[in-house]
Parts: C-alpha cells; sequence; structure tokens
C-alpha cells in the first residue's frame, strides 16, 4: 500500500434495500447519513453506520460527482467508481445534494438555465479536495466550458478553481498512479468518447488503467476516434442520424472480436447498447468503472 | 548546389513531372529531342536570352519542330488548341524553383506570356540550376523582395495539370498541361 | 445553360432547397452509395494528412498557420486599406461591397458596360455565397463554371458537396451521361476521355468569354496581389483569356506581407488534400501590364462584407480566421455520412453550420436548425489547420438561434433549471423517473417513451437495468 493513504477495509458496499429507487441523502444507495465532514458531505467508505473516519492530514481524500446520469440510469456505475477509489486506497466523500454539472442547457445552447445549475454544482463542491467524476464529458463541462460559462459573473473565480480541481475518474487514477486491484476480466474494447479524446485530450488513461485488470485484454476497434452519435440532445434531435452513426460504432466495436465495449462515458453507452439492442447486435456495454471497481 | 538540384529533381518526380540535367551547351538539343519523342509539331517559346543561348530554336528546327515566339502573333482559338496543330508545347524560363516541393516560379513579362504553359498540351521548362531556392518562403521573399517591382502576374507549377472530380482519382490534363518536361542546366 | 441556384433575397442559403433539415438529413441517409462515396473520401483525407505529419511536421506548421489568421483579422481595417492602395497602384480597380446585392450590382453593371456576352467562371465560395451566377443570368448573360467539378454540377443542375471536390457524390457513368446531354454526341466513357472531352468543350468558352470571374483565397496587402489556388489549370485561364479579370473575395481573407502567405500557400493545400503542393497557385497583381501580350486588360477586386465586419469583436471572430480548405468537413462524422447538399447552403460542414447562420442572422430558416446537426464531437477542431475550435462555436452558435426548436427547448430547459438547481427537487425528478423506468422497463428495457423521450426510442431502446441485459 502507498504510504500517506488511508486505507479502507471494507471496500465492496453491498446494494442498497431498493436498488435505485431510494430517496436518500447523498447517495441513492439507501445508507444512513453519516456524520457530515465539511458541510454536508457524506463519507463514503465502506458499507456500515458508523461515523467518518478520523481523517489522517496525508490522507488523499477526493469528492465524487455522480453524474445525473448515473443517477438516472445506471447508480451501480457511480458506486463502482467510489468502490474503485476506495480499494485505491483514497477516501471518497458524495457530496450531499448534488444534481448535475448542467452540461445538457449549455450544450444545446442555454448557457443561462446551465449557469443556475451549475451554480448550484459550484456550492455543492467548495473545499480543496479534487473532485473526481467518472464521465469525461461532465469532467469536460466543468473543466473547459466552467470558465467560458462563469466569465464576468460574480461566481467566476469559485468556478475557476472547482474547474481546476476536477478531474475524470480514470485520469485520476493515472495522476497518482493507483491501481483499484479489480477482479479478472476477459476481452474488452475500448470506445473513446469525444469528450474525454478531444475535450480533455487524453487517448490513454483508460487503456493504462484496464492494463493493470488480470487477464484483462483490450482489442482495438477501428476508427476509435469516430464519434458515436450521442452528442446529447443530438440524439434527439436528429436521431435518424445519431443511430447510423451509433450503428457504425457498434459494428466496429463488434469487429474488434471482444464480446463487450467499455468506455468512460454513460451517455454514449446507453446510445451504443440501446441501439444495438433495438438493431438485435450481440454487444455488451459496461462503464469502465464497473470493471475497475469489480 | 547540386544538392538543390537533385532534390528539385526528385520532387518533380513526385508531381509526375519529368526531368533531365544538362549542360548549358546541350540543353537546347535536349529539350528537341524530348518534344520530337513527344510528338510535339509547334513549339511556343518564351522570349528569354536563355533560350537563344541554349540553342533550343535552332535544334528544334533541325528537327522540325515549327517554332514560334512569344508573343505569338495567333488568334485566341489557336492559343488554345481549338485550331491549328494540337501537339504544342510551351517553353518556359522559370525566374526561381523550389526544391522542396518543385515548384517552378514563372514570371510574367512582355516576353513570358501568362499563361504559355498552360494553354499548351505540352510544357518544357529550361532551368538554370543556380535558380533552384530550398523553400516556397525563399522564392516568394526572392520574388516580392523589396524594392522589386512586383511582377503582374506570377505562377507556381507544381506538376502538369490534373484533377480528382471524377471520382476522386487524379486525372491528368485537365484544363493545363498533360505533361511538363523540366530541363535543368547545370 | 440554365442556373441551378435560385437567389434568396439578401441572404446565403440556396432558396431552391426544399424541407427542413431533418428531412433533407433523411433523404441523404436513404441514399445508399453516399455515405461510402464520403466516407472513403474522408479516410483518404485523413491517411493523407498523416503522411503530412510525418513528411512537414503538419501538425506544427498550423500553430503558427493560426497565430498569423489571428492577427490578420486584429488588423483587419488597415490590412484592408493597404490591399486597396496597392491594387489601385497596380491599375486595378478596387470596390469594398457592403453585401451581396452591392457585390453583384458592381459585376452586373461592369460587365452590361462592357457589353460582355459570356462569363467564364473558375470555383469560388464568395461567388456561391452572394449568387452572382443568378445575378449574371437574370441580366442575360451566359455563365460557364469552369472547373471540371463545378461544371459537371452546373450541367447536373445541383449544388456542390464539398467546397474543394463539388462532385465528389457523382460517378463516371453519371457523368458521362451529362457530357453526352451538353454536346449532343459520342462522349468516351473512360475517366481520362472524359476529363480530355470537358478540356476541349471548355475551351471553346474560354475563347469567347470576354470576362473571367475567380474567387481568391488570399490576397497579401503589402504588394497588392490576390492569390488563387488550383489544380486544373483553369484559373489561369480564367485569369488570363479574358479581356476582364473580377476577382471576388471575402473581406477577412488577406495576410500582411509575402512571409505570411508563403506559410499559409503550404498549410492550404496539406488541410485540403494531404497534398504538399497545389499544381498552380496563380499570384496576380493588376493586369496586363505595357508591353505584355495575354492577361487582362482590367483587373477588378470586389471584397465582400457581407455581415463579416461585425464578427470582428465579437465571441466568433476566430471564425473569421477560416481559409476555406474545407478539412472540417471531410473530418465531420455529420458531413461524412450526409454531405454537403444537405445543407442547403454553400458553406457546408461544420464552418458551414456556424458561419452561415452569422452571415443570414439567427432567425433565418434556412440556417438557424444548422447548429445543431452536430454532435459537437470536436474532431472539426481537431482538423482546423488554423485552430478555430469549432466545437466552441458550435455551442455558441446555438446559444444565438433563434429557432422555433430552440425556443420550445428554452421552455424544457427552463423548468430543468428551476428543477435541478436544487438537491431535493432533483432528487424528486430521479426518484419519478426511476419509477417510470422500472414500470415500463420490466424486460430490461424501454422500447417506448412519451414526450421528449420518444426521439430517443423511435431508433433506439433504453436499458432499464444497468448494464443492459442482452
Amino acid at each position: 500500500m502507498r504510504p500517506g493513504i488511508l486505507v479502507h477495509t471494507m471496500a465492496g458496499a453491498p446494494a442498497g434495500p431498493t436498488p435505485g429507487l431510494a430517496l436518500d441523502g447523498g447517495g441513492s444507495d439507501g445508507r444512513a447519513p453519516t456524520t457530515a465532514v465539511g458541510g454536508g458531505v457524506e463519507a463514503g467508505s465502506g458499507g456500515g453506520r458508523h461515523p467518518a473516519p478520523l481523517l489522517d492530514s496525508t490522507a488523499m481524500r477526493v469528492l465524487l460527482m455522480r453524474t445525473c446520469l448515473s443517477d438516472a440510469i445506471a447508480p451501480k456505475v457511480w458506486k463502482a467508481t467510489r468502490r474503485a477509489l476506495e480499494r485505491a486506497g483514497v477516501e471518497v466523500r458524495v457530496p450531499r445534494g448534488q444534481t448535475c454539472c448542467g452540461q445538457p442547457a449549455w450544450n444545446s445552447g442555454h448557457p443561462g438555465q446551465a449557469r443556475a445549475v451549475a451554480r448550484h454544482t459550484i456550492k455543492v463542491f467548495a473545499g480543496t479536495e479534487e473532485v473526481v467524476v467518472p464521465s469525461g464529458s461532465c469532467s469536460a463541462m466543468v473543466v473547459h466550458s466552467y470558465p467560458d460559462l462563469f466569465r464576468g459573473e460574480p461566481d467566476e473565480a469559485d468556478a475557476r478553481d472547482l474547474a481546476a480541481r476536477t478531474v475524470e475518474f480514470t485520469q485520476f487514477l493515472a495522476r497518482h498512479d493507483l491501481d483499484p486491484r479489480a477482479k479478472p476480466c476477459g476481452a474488452v474494447t475500448v470506445h473513446d468518447s469525444c469528450h474525454m479524446l478531444r475535450a480533455l485530450g487524453d487517448g490513454t488513461s483508460a487503456r493504462a488503467a484496464l492494463d493493470r485488470v488480470p487477464g484483462l485484454e483490450v482489442r482495438e476497434m477501428a476508427n476509435t476516434d469516430q464519434c458515436c452519435g450521442f452528442g446529447g440532445t443530438f440524439a434527439l434531435n436528429y436521431p435518424e442520424l445519431s443511430a447510423r452513426l451509433g450503428d457504425q460504432k457498434a459494428h466496429d466495436a463488434v469487429n474488434s472480436g471482444a464480446p463487450e465495449v467499455v468506455a468512460c462515458d454513460l451517455g454514449c453507452l446507453m446510445h451504443i447498447a440501446g441501439r444495438a439492442h433495438r438493431t438485435g447486435t450481440a454487444l455488451r456495454a459496461r462503464h469502465i468503472a464497473e470493471v475497475l471497481g469489480s | 548546389m547540386s544538392a538543390l538540384a537533385d532534390q528539385m529533381a526528385a520532387s518533380l518526380g513526385r508531381r509526375k513531372a519529368t526531368w533531365e540535367m544538362a549542360d548549358p551547351d546541350g540543353a537546347g538539343r535536349a529539350g528537341a529531342r524530348w518534344m520530337a519523342d513527344a510528338g510535339v509539331v509547334r513549339a511556343v517559346l518564351a522570349d528569354d536570352p536563355l533560350v537563344e543561348r541554349v540553342g533550343l530554336a535552332a535544334a528544334l528546327r533541325a528537327v522540325g519542330i515549327d517554332v514560334l515566339w512569344w508573343p505569338v502573333a495567333l488568334g485566341r482559338r489557336e492559343i488554345l488548341g481549338l485550331e491549328g496543330p494540337g501537339d504544342v508545347c510551351g517553353v518556359t524560363v522559370p525566374a526561381l524553383a523550389v526544391a522542396e516541393r518543385g515548384t517552378l516560379v514563372l514570371e510574367a513579362s512582355p516576353g513570358h506570356g501568362r499563361g504559355i504553359d498552360v494553354t499548351s498540351r505540352h510544357h518544357v521548362a529550361l532551368l538554370p540550376a543556380d535558380r533552384i531556392v530550398g523553400t516556397l518562403g525563399e522564392a516568394l521573399a526572392r520574388t516580392y523582395a523589396a524594392g522589386r517591382p512586383t511582377p503582374s502576374a506570377v505562377s507556381l507549377v507544381s506538376g502538369p495539370s490534373r484533377s480528382s472530380d471524377i471520382e476522386k482519382i487524379s486525372t491528368l490534363g485537365a484544363h493545363g498541361s498533360l505533361t511538363e518536361h523540366v530541363v535543368i542546366i547545370r | 445553360m440554365s442556373s441551378r441556384r435560385r437567389r434568396a433575397p439578401g441572404g446565403v442559403t440556396y432558396d431552391d432547397v426544399t424541407g427542413t433539415l431533418r428531412e433533407r438529413t433523411l433523404t441523404a441517409l436513404r441514399d445508399p452509395g453516399l455515405a461510402a462515396n464520403l466516407r472513403s473520401a474522408g479516410t483518404a483525407w485523413a491517411e493523407q494528412r498523416e503522411v503530412m505529419d510525418r513528411d512537414y511536421g503538419f501538425n506544427e506548421m498550423r500553430d503558427r498557420a493560426r497565430d498569423i489568421r489571428r492577427a490578420n483579422i486584429r488588423a483587419l481595417p488597415a490590412l484592408l486599406t493597404q490591399l486597396q492602395h496597392r491594387v489601385r497602384e497596380n491599375g486595378g480597380t478596387v470596390v469594398r461591397a457592403a453585401d451581396a446585392a452591392e457585390a453583384c450590382r458592381y459585376i452586373v453593371g461592369l460587365a452590361r458596360a462592357r457589353g460582355v456576352g459570356m462569363v467564364a467562371k473558375s470555383k469560388s465560395m464568395a461567388t456561391e455565397e452572394i449568387k452572382l451566377n443568378d445575378a449574371l443570368e437574370d441580366a442575360g448573360l451566359e455563365v460557364v463554371e469552369t472547373d471540371l467539378g463545378e461544371w459537371i454540377l452546373q450541367l447536373a443542375h445541383e449544388h456542390p458537396t464539398h467546397i474543394i471536390a463539388p462532385a465528389i457524390h457523382l460517378n463516371k457513368e453519371e457523368v458521362a451521361a451529362l457530357f453526352r446531354a451538353e454536346s449532343n454526341g459520342d462522349v468516351p466513357d473512360d475517366r481520362e476521355g472524359l476529363v480530355a472531352h470537358a478540356r476541349m468543350r471548355l475551351r471553346e468558352k474560354f475563347a469567347q468569354a470576354e470576362m473571367g470571374i475567380s474567387g481568391v483565397n488570399l490576397a497579401v496587402a503589402a504588394t497588392g496581389t490576390v492569390c488563387i489556388v488550383e489544380n486544373e489549370g483553369n484559373i489561369r485561364l480564367v485569369t488570363s483569356q479574358p479581356r476582364i479579370h473580377v476577382a471576388v473575395m471575402g473581406m477577412e481573407r488577406v495576410v500582411a506581407d509575402w512571409d505570411e502567405a508563403a506559410h499559409i500557400l503550404q498549410v492550404l493545400p496539406m488541410a485540403a488534400i494531404g497534398y504538399d503542393a497545389a499544381n498552380y497557385v496563380n499570384l496576380i497583381s493588376g493586369p496586363r501590364r505595357e508591353g505584355e501580350a495575354d492577361g487582362p486588360e482590367e483587373f477588378h477586386l470586389v471584397i465582400v462584407d457581407g455581415g463579416r465586419g461585425a464578427l470582428r469583436g465579437s465571441e466568433f471572430e476566430e471564425a473569421l480566421s477560416c481559409i476555406r480548405c474545407g478539412a472540417c468537413l471531410y473530418s465531420c462524422p455529420m458531413w461524412r455520412n450526409v454531405g454537403g447538399q444537405t445543407y442547403g447552403s454553400p458553406y457546408s460542414g461544420p464552418i458551414g453550420a456556424v458561419i452561415t447562420p452569422l452571415l443570414e442572422g439567427p432567425s433565418s430558416p434556412g440556417s438557424r436548425d444548422l447548429p445543431f446537426m452536430s454532435s459537437v464531437c470536436g474532431a472539426c477542431g481537431d482538423a482546423c489547420p488554423v485552430g478555430i475550435p469549432l466545437q466552441d462555436l458550435l455551442v455558441k452558435a446555438r446559444a444565438r438561434s433563434r429557432s422555433p426548436a430552440t425556443t420550445k427547448a428554452g421552455w424544457a430547459f427552463r423548468l430543468w433549471s428551476l428543477l435541478w438547481r436544487r438537491g431535493l427537487t432533483y432528487r424528486l425528478t430521479i426518484v419519478g423517473w426511476r419509477l417510470g423506468l422500472r414500470i415500463r422497463g420490466r424486460g430490461g428495457w424501454v422500447h417506448r417513451l412519451p414526450g421528449p423521450g420518444r426521439a430517443w426510442t423511435s431508433v433506439r431502446d433504453l436499458p432499464s437495468r444497468w448494464p443492459p441485459r442482452r
């Protein structure tokens, strides 16, 4: 174990009573709120009802941004992210009351509405810790678009501060050379989401993390740099064109020979998997956190 | 200087142009021989002292090729090859050339028409090796050097005319010359 | 020759284009050959670009190209004044046109005053933008497009599909049929034969045309020179055979000096076609001089504002750096699937989706939807040789759009924003949503969603469990 990192031994939280249906505090996994640390945050260690551990000043602590898509479609993703981080020795806190980064409105040309939601996010994630996000897209929004969105606003400095602290999950692992010690896994192919690849300029962190998974083999697909066609509200505005691109991506993924596609973004995956299911294409999809936090 | 000439030759090859090296007294004969092989029946020569110096006109007449000097007393239809012989070769003398890209720098002047090379089916350039420079930047800096009067037209020519407009496949001879042959004069 | 373009008053978009953007997208998706053609063109372009980077360090050249163009735009008024003086010193005429109508009026007036009957044109985005062909034809002039691809389109009565490669969506059999109809005679079937046929047919036009009209890739302020780049040689003929040469340029296409011009002229073909030099670059500084036997007797430079001036100092200023290479089109997954004609405007692809609504105004029915036909994947910004952040500008263009769809979405986002700016109301919507998901998605999938979700399930299912069931 790396020195200076608080070790959690109670990794692997049991699932909540009614997965995905709980009306709860910081997380939606049915845990009772624990002692608040730093104001309205839930200490996310282990799975027990116990106070947050006393924090070692040298421990690596992060705030986890669950993301709205994970809340809405796949709570397992953010929980797996927390599990992976904890197994890597990181103290994870999931701030209570978090909602969405604001990207849907920003990308659709409604910056005013995006700002109102983003302002809430800035408050929720106040602090000095790094903010880890299991999404290249949400990270790109905070890292790249917040400074733009808040230019000239009274809270511009806070927006820039959050932008500087925010990091995508696999980038965080790479930055601190962390190994979540995932369970063995077979072959997968990797989909580079556009926000990860181009907005964050990172085509390596996901693969580096997967390289450490025992038995896992990455089979690269063709045209890795081509968009899958999700594009947020684009998927609703131009569904047929979006579907065409999704088909091309699913085709390339299947031809890689791997039975499963993984990515750092849930949006891309639910589009690719949803289109594959509609067209009867045999392709499994999983968020990278589910592989690393398995 | 010979390194630049070699680089120029290699670049011309990439551009689907042909080339040969010749001594000053052999350049006229070399050009005439190439034209005769290409089936040229008439040559339109830029009125440049170099053309005379290498004896091109005499060499052409010796192989039976009709010689006209720029400016030619022909109508526009004949200049464009719609009348008269089709196998015409325009002969130019580049002011400079760019080794890196295989580019000829043709400057318009009373003796050198803007369109000599593109109106004809074939194009032969007589290029003194000492006019070859390394990059386009150097060539344009010299062409447009401060204090030097700007020519009314400068054409950068990098290989024979081509078009990829039909099925994206490069096809030669779209509007300009189908061939380009450069005699590099040592 | 009848026109394929109809004029929309004051607008950039074509007004013979029918249907909504969404409908045109569907039509394009139904064309089985189109996407295959476009994708292979895009792939070939991408491979060539890598060769350029390997052989010439293209990616590093882009940084300087970006800096040059940014500086040009900042200094634009001074550069244009200098350009104007130099062209006049060279014996040319310079006209500054505020909009398309002014530019067309000048050129048509000039043609009439000089008794011009036929105009030979070379490919030019600026003339396409101002709909010059319509104006000339309405005045009774014959206009011939002399670029091979553009001529094919003129015969087919179609709009171009790409800035650089206008007719790449047609195959050689289709081209041969068009040539046969035009010449009423035998036309060879092979590509070489077709090119040779077009060469001679178009030379007949060059022999008659009294006026040549070209675009401008770059103008050099220091010497009053226009640079026009091509591969075929038709531009040289357009600018040297007719008695009058009119060059039409967008006002942003100016560089300071030859050092800058040399750099941009090298970057342009590399970015556009992944080739290290265009076959012909024509550098023209005015009409023929004393003693010269060819070249036009008159040279007119028409500099079109058309809404560009207003972009300086705005959040869209970077779009003025564009050198119209078409790289963002080739790189764009949307363009690769639906082609340029779907956009319904001369400028297609990402740059077209950004600038067309800027030039036309945020309420224009023909262009206000364009910024939305993009997944904002950023491939365009990556491909741009002058570093225009196209994906960011697309998002900003969405915010500026005044389409009914945007307004409608605006109301939805207002509600969304009210609910999601608080933890409690957010959780309520999430719980409600997940409850709905459980009810509707018993088999692990939702096949039909109501309301705005209908568009999602019109083409794909929604997983109600994660990871999705097979």
